[in-house]
């Protein structure tokens, strides 16, 4: 019974991870290419102002891709720590109620 | 053939970051700096709660390297799409940046699972140039006011 619990656990993290990972990834990558295209259409409009244009751009790109790293730490934890945690909890709880 | 093939690449990156763009270069050491300080505050903390040891020190540095390789190449790609049509750009960009969240996922793995770093303090310094573009932002606000 308790492997099972603790497979349930095991597989539940693996699966977090790979949702958090998987959802966490699209926004920033839309995000940014539709940053990028716009960018693109404003130099081709001004060309002298490449240089503002292009620091804006990297300061707009970090900030939509931090979204994308909490997802990415989260994942991480979620299969690091989370499985470890849970699974100690889980026992704990067991041998709690067995006393 | 393979070797000639590999070379030709290599010289191709190298010419590539000899034509970094300034600006890219200004921000990426701003972002460096930020980072570097940040991580010494990192340290100090984890000194100050007692729980500082050498695996803090290596991942720190080894968390703050990834997360300022990381900019630095978003940066590179960013480079390279201001010259390319509006779609490719697009495009490009989108893959730029599964890519380079593929290369994060690996590294902090590795990180994380190398008993010579510790996990958080890997993991920590990923946020510092996000920490980094709002103080930019900030000083930017100042110098147009």
């Amino acid at each position: 019974m308790l492997e099972i619990a603790i497979g349930i656990i095991l597989g539940c993290c693996a699966l977090g991870a790979g949702i958090c990972m998987g959802i966490g990834a699209i926004g920033p990558g839309v995000g940014e290419g539709h940053a990028v295209a716009n960018a693109c259409e404003a130099i081709g409009r001004q060309p002298e102002a490449k240089g503002a244009v292009t620091s804006t751009m990297i300061m707009g790109c970090a900030i939509s891709e931090t979204t994308g790293i909490y997802a990415l730490v989260i994942a991480i934890l979620l299969i690091f720590v989370a499985p470890g945690m849970l699974v100690n909890t889980l026992t704990k709880a067991i041998k709690t109620l067995g006393a | 053939m393979f070797l000639t093939s590999y070379m030709r690449r290599l010289e191709g990156w190298i010419i590539l970051f000899k034509k970094v763009d300034p600006t890219v270069k200004k921000e990426t050491r701003f972002i460096a700096i930020v980072v570097l300080l940040l991580l010494v505050l990192m340290e100090a903390v984890f000194l100050v709660i007692g729980q500082w040891d050498m695996t803090v020190l290596l991942g720190g540095v080894y968390g703050a390297a990834v997360a300022v390789g990381n900019f630095f190449l978003m940066g590179l790609t960013v480079q390279k799409c201001l010259t390319l049509e509006p779609d490719e750009a697009k495009k490009r960009m989108k893959l730029s940046q599964q890519g380079r969240l593929l290369m994060l996922l690996v590294l902090c793995m590795i990180g994380a699972a190398l008993p010579c770093f510790h996990t958080v303090a890997v993991l920590v310094p990923q946020f510092f140039p996000r920490i980094g573009v709002t103080i930019r932002g900030l000083t930017m606000k100042d110098k147009d006011s």
